[in-house]
């Protein structure tokens, strides 16, 4: 019980250390009470400032599909975490975890991002005070 | 699996403080010994500057005060009230931080002193020239953003006295206290040693504030490391499909932004537990 304290206390030194690289509030735009997994094949990214996009067509239970966006840190906080322009490719299938858009639209914040070859990346704005993801397999 | 937890503790405020801010990551040490000396005698402050993680809580002007409150005039607490419903963080809009929020705020930034210039350079491709050359405030300065600065040394400080702000245009921090145009903000930076960059902030606004706001915080050297383009207009949908609401959302009791509570993402997918869409209850 002590260690896992002390693991939460070091993964939250952790988060608190981690430098901001957001461009605003995860919470002026995205409800964290509101969690969203979605699956589908990649159709667009946008490797851009201040945020990246990546768009995926994902199908619904009576078979509707819905290209979402999802938004990610930008070029450099992704970078960071370790993935790269090179590791999206239009077709692949890939798993986003994230929050909805406060304004209902079909975008998500990508907290995480789960790319074909199994790695889950931390996708977010570090320091943005949106939930963290301590479960990303790579470096934040 | 206790040795490879007892490991983690340790490893990952290491590898957290080994990431800068908006420049590259560091490769080399924090360096030590003393300041480094520009040729004109005075502490030499270029460099990259990095957030220590001490500053806590981050982008929050009102860290050091009771409660995190901020000693508002009623028309600043008003001015704060509107900040929070009805306005769009002036730096989503692509708006400069100016002052006090770039010293308030965790991004690290590139400092290059040279001569009588002294030239912050911040995300976003936002910058000051603070002159050091002796001159005075001028009768009517133009508003800006960080607005008319000043540089003089007080021994081995380095004061800036600003004023002449735009008005209400920019948030003072990042959880959108409020400033006026009649802000007035004193920097004093020292190099007590050469590894690291220390601010004794005063920030003055009458209007707003009853009393005079004191902050003080500490950068690391990054040897290394510069500031990235990032360039805030390149994709902006946030703000130009109206996704971005009013305010930082919630202020948690700690003085954060963020949620209390909020709901964990699924653990990521394996091959034994493969990944299907989920979407929120009554999500249509």
């Amino acid at each position: 019980m002590k260690l896992r304290l002390a693991v939460f206390v070091a993964g939250a030194s952790l988060l608190a250390a981690v430098p901001a690289l957001a461009h605003h509030s995860f919470s002026a735009e995205f409800d964290g009470h509101k969690p969203v997994r979605l699956v589908g094949a990649l159709t667009k990214v946008e490797w851009t400032n201040p945020h990246s996009y990546f768009y995926i067509d994902v199908k619904d239970d009576k078979g509707n599909v819905v290209n979402w966006g999802c938004e990610g840190g930008g070029p450099l906080a992704l970078s960071r975490a370790g993935m790269k322009r090179g590791d999206l490719k239009i077709g692949d299938t890939i798993v986003v975890d994230g929050y909805l858009a406060k304004d209902g639209s079909h975008l998500i914040d990508a907290r995480r991002v789960t790319l074909p070859d199994g790695r889950s990346v931390y996708g977010g704005s570090p320091g943005d005070g949106g939930p963290p993801d301590t479960s990303a397999t790579s470096k934040k | 699996m206790k040795r490879f937890a007892v490991a983690l503790i340790l490893v990952l405020p290491a590898l957290a403080l080994a990431q800068g801010g908006g420049g590259r990551r560091q490769t080399g040490p924090v360096p030590t010994g003393p300041a480094p000396r520009a040729a004109n005698g005075h502490p030499d402050l270029t460099g990259y500057w990095r957030d220590d993680g001490n500053a806590n809580p981050h982008g929050n002007l009102g860290k050091d005060y009771p409660d995190f409150k901020l000693p508002f005039t009623p028309a600043g607490e008003a001015a704060h009230k509107y900040n929070i419903e009805h306005t769009i963080d002036p730096e989503s809009l692509c708006l400069p931080g100016g002052l006090p929020r770039e010293d308030v705020g965790d991004m690290g930034f590139q400092l290059i002193q040279s001569g009588a210039d002294t030239v912050f350079i911040y995300q976003y491709g936002t910058f000051r020239d603070v002159p050091t050359d002796g001159r005075k405030h001028a009768e009517d300065p133009d508003p800006t953003y960080f607005g008319e600065e000043i540089g003089t040394w007080d021994g081995d400080t380095l004061v800036i006295d600003s004023s002449a702000f735009k008005d209400s245009k920019t948030w003072a921090d990042e959880n959108a206290d409020p400033h006026s145009d009649v802000l007035h903000t004193v920097e004093r930076w020292t190099r007590p040693d050469a590894g690291h960059l220390h601010l004794e902030l005063t920030v003055e606004d009458p209007k707003f504030y009853k009393a005079p706001i004191h902050y003080q915080r500490t950068w690391i050297a990054a040897p290394g490391q510069h500031t990235r383009e990032q360039a805030c207009s390149e994709n902006n949908i946030d703000v130009s499909e109206g996704h971005l609401g009013f305010g930082p959302g919630p202020i948690r009791a700690d003085g954060t932004r963020g949620y209390d509570n909020p709901d964990p993402l699924p653990p990521p997918p394996t091959k034994s537990n493969p990944a299907k869409t989920i979407l929120p209850a009554n999500y249509h």
